[in-house]
């Protein structure tokens, strides 16, 4: 219970209490010894001083008489005042004998004083010697003796208060935090079991735990995305990867039973060679994914001219578009540059345009497009006027191995956009998919370089000057 | 051509091997790195194949690189089963001329041996080229066939000059996308084979005997002969 972090921070500010407590209490006590003693002390030899004063003036009967209208007249009952002759024979006052402890010597002392029969109380006496008598001045300390008690009593109750509370506190807290951290133990224990959906338990305030908590609930969320990716992937690479493999399986076993005339043999193994060249297709785009997923890509991160780039991807497909009798247009701000792979970003632009090109009707659009924004930064888009994607597969399509509905009978892997996706993300930025009715746009934005962006101001003065419109392919060219 | 095969793998080296040797070319095989480095350093090679992972101390880059270091400058071509880019770029900064994937299709290469042979051999890029009645000249950019002037557009120029630079040997789509465009992945679709259809409108469409010709299974090549 000691070594528990809350019960020992408990002890440790009880003791850090004590401590300021005694801290202060000691120079109470030493000040009030000190001063307060002395002070009464000089009381007391004043008041010899008087009584002696007196004796000098009218002898002893007028001393005697003095003292007696004194005793007569006192109040309070904590003064002593005694004047014995050589023989210790009281003459007046309010003793009926010379105390026993008292010394004769003149002087301050402090002692016990017995009175009658009643117990012996400290007192605060001065004795002088007046003539051939002695005279004796003092005062009980009956009400600092109370005053005293109740300081120590006052210290030693705050001194318990504080520890009995110190530990409340401590014990409390412990079982407060241990019944969190029991809570927190539980679900990792279930979370290390294999179930990923559980999540640590958060209030709605900002204390240390429900900071701590939180984050590893971003780290669980982050794990079971990944976990659920991974799962995917293999589900799809199973799905993926074993359809051609059964393919080829088929094919070849076919091909050894039947034992074809040689120029069908051959047609098969031309088959079986694009079936496995199929097979490592997925399997380089879903390296390639996983290389770009790792973010281990980023080293290789150059500043490029973005519109160049896009400009030869759109080039590169000119003619493809041109057999399909597709307009596909280009847009640009003039050279923008921007810190990116350039392998990446091309493999990306090309897989937007050549899914548009599936997509795109017969003597469709495609307006790819790199325009500056606002915020400095440059949005790279491809739009189509194909049959674009519904709603519901939006946020599917991206996915790996995803074929949307329409595209059923269309060759591909379903990798394209999860690639694009993929490297959008290693850059910082999303895949956006909105409609145009008809059609499909796919915008992704990357930062501008900085520096890059002053050969660009310079290039450009005026940022809609430099906007460029190239027409590569005539809108209606018959063939 | 004299050809050093460093490869590890049986399989890939009977098949190689076997193709080389097919394709008229005489082979040395060893399948391990130290051999390879003293066979590479003391035997004049035309074409070195190095795979990148060997057995031993030894891996193929390593080899590449004491190579280059001790002034051999044979043309290497490296077989890897590393894909990424960053492989490429590795392997190509070692002081490897061109950079093949495993698994890879015999006809590509071949098609790359030829490629880094020829570039041995000939460095001068202002001579005109000549393939038949097809004249290409680097300097003024000026095409003709016969006597009539073809117009092309930059990328086209870029195609037919690659192309006609390797007259006469297969050049692979892959090596199409890699040295006229730059595109160091796979873009899917047939687009190459349009642009070659494109240029192929401009420069054999009108005449008699065609020029650039389709090799089945492996690309493309341009040449004058039957």
């Amino acid at each position: 219970m000691i070594r528990s972090s809350a019960v020992s921070l408990a002890l440790g500010y009880v003791a850090l209490g004590i401590t300021a407590l005694v801290l202060f209490a000691a120079p109470l006590w030493y000040a009030w010894r000190v001063t307060i003693q002395e002070g009464r002390q000089e009381i007391l030899q004043a008041d010899a001083q008087r009584l002696t004063d007196v004796y000098r003036r009218e002898g002893v009967g007028g001393l005697k008489s003095y003292i007696d209208t004194r005793v007569g007249m006192q109040i309070a009952g904590d003064r002593i005042l005694l004047l014995a002759d050589s023989s210790l024979h009281p003459l007046a006052g309010n003793l009926a004998m010379w105390p026993a402890s008292v010394p004769l010597n003149p002087g301050n002392y402090v002692l016990p004083v017995v009175i009658g029969d009643q117990p012996p109380e400290t007192a605060l006496v001065h004795v002088a010697v007046v003539g051939t008598n002695i005279l004796l001045v003092g005062r009980f300390n009956t009400i600092f003796a109370s005053l005293q008690t109740h300081f120590w009593y006052g210290l030693a109750a705050a001194i318990a208060v504080l520890s009995i509370a110190g530990l409340l506190v401590g014990v409390i807290t412990r079982r407060a935090l241990m019944s969190r951290v029991n809570s927190i133990r539980q679900t990792v224990s279930a979370i290390i079991h294999g179930d990923l959906q559980h999540r640590l338990p958060t209030q709605l305030q900002d204390d240390e735990l429900n900071i701590l908590s939180r984050t590893i609930n971003g780290m669980l969320e982050q794990i079971e995305l990944l976990v659920h990716g991974v799962r995917n992937v293999s589900n799809s690479i199973a799905h993926d990867l074993r359809t051609p493999l059964a393919e080829l399986r088929s094919r070849l076993e076919e091909l050894a039973l039947i034992r074809p005339p040689p120029e069908q043999t051959f047609a098969e193994i031309d088959g079986a060679v694009a079936d496995v060249d199929q097979v490592i297709r997925i399997f380089d785009a879903l390296l390639r994914l996983a290389e770009i997923d790792a973010g281990m890509r980023r080293s290789g991160f150059v500043a490029l001219d973005i519109s160049d780039l896009a400009a030869n991807a759109v080039e590169f497909y000119a003619p493809a578009a041109e057999l399909k009798n597709i307009h596909l247009g280009f847009r640009s701000d003039g050279p923008l540059s921007v810190s990116g792979d350039p392998v990446l970003l091309a493999q990306a632009l090309s897989n937007l345009i050549d899914n548009s090109l599936k997509y795109a009707p017969v003597n469709g659009m495609i307006q790819v497009a790199v325009l500056k924004q606002g915020d400095g930064s440059v949005e790279v888009s491809v739009t189509d006027n194909g049959p674009g994607i519904a709603e519901s597969e939006k946020s599917k399509v991206v996915e790996r191995f995803y074929r949307g509905d329409a595209s059923r009978g269309t060759p591909g892997v379903g990798l394209g956009l999860s690639l694009v996706q993929a490297v959008a993300k290693l850059h910082g930025s999303t895949l956006r998919l909105s409609d145009q009715n008809p059609g499909l746009r796919v915008a992704l934005t990357l930062p501008l370089e900085t520096t890059g962006m002053a050969e660009a101001a310079a290039a450009a003065p005026a940022a809609g000057a430099a906007r460029i419109d190239v027409e590569l392919t005539p809108a209606a060219q018959p063939r | 051509m004299k050809i050093l095969l460093v490869e590890d793998n049986e399989r890939v080296s009977q098949f190689v091997t076997k193709g080389l040797q097919e394709a008229g070319h005489t082979t040395d095989h060893t399948a391990n790195g130290r051999d390879g480095m003293f066979l590479a350093a003391s035997e004049p090679y035309d074409v070195i194949i190095m795979d990148r992972m060997l057995p031993g101390e030894i891996d193929g880059l390593a080899i590449i690189e004491v190579l280059r270091k001790a002034g051999k400058r044979t043309p290497i071509l490296i077989l890897s089963a590393l894909s990424e880019v960053d492989d490429r770029i590795r392997g190509l900064r070692s002081g490897g001329d061109d950079y093949l994937t495993k698994p890879f299709a015999f006809g590509e290469l071949l098609a790359r041996i030829d490629a880094l042979h020829r570039r041995a051999q000939s460095v001068n890029t202002e001579i005109p080229l000549t393939v038949g009645d097809l004249h290409m000249d680097p300097l003024t950019r000026k095409v003709t066939r016969g006597t009539r002037p073809i117009t092309l557009q930059p990328r086209e120029f870029k195609l037919l000059e690659y192309l006609m630079r390797h007259a006469g040997q297969v050049v692979t789509r892959t090596m199409l996308l890699e040295n006229v465009w730059d595109y160091h992945f796979d873009p899917q679709t047939n687009v190459v084979d349009v642009h070659i259809s494109k240029l192929r409108q401009k420069i054999d469409a009108e005449f008699e005997r065609p020029l650039l010709r389709t090799v089945r299974n492996a690309g493309y090549t341009v040449t004058a002969d039957d």
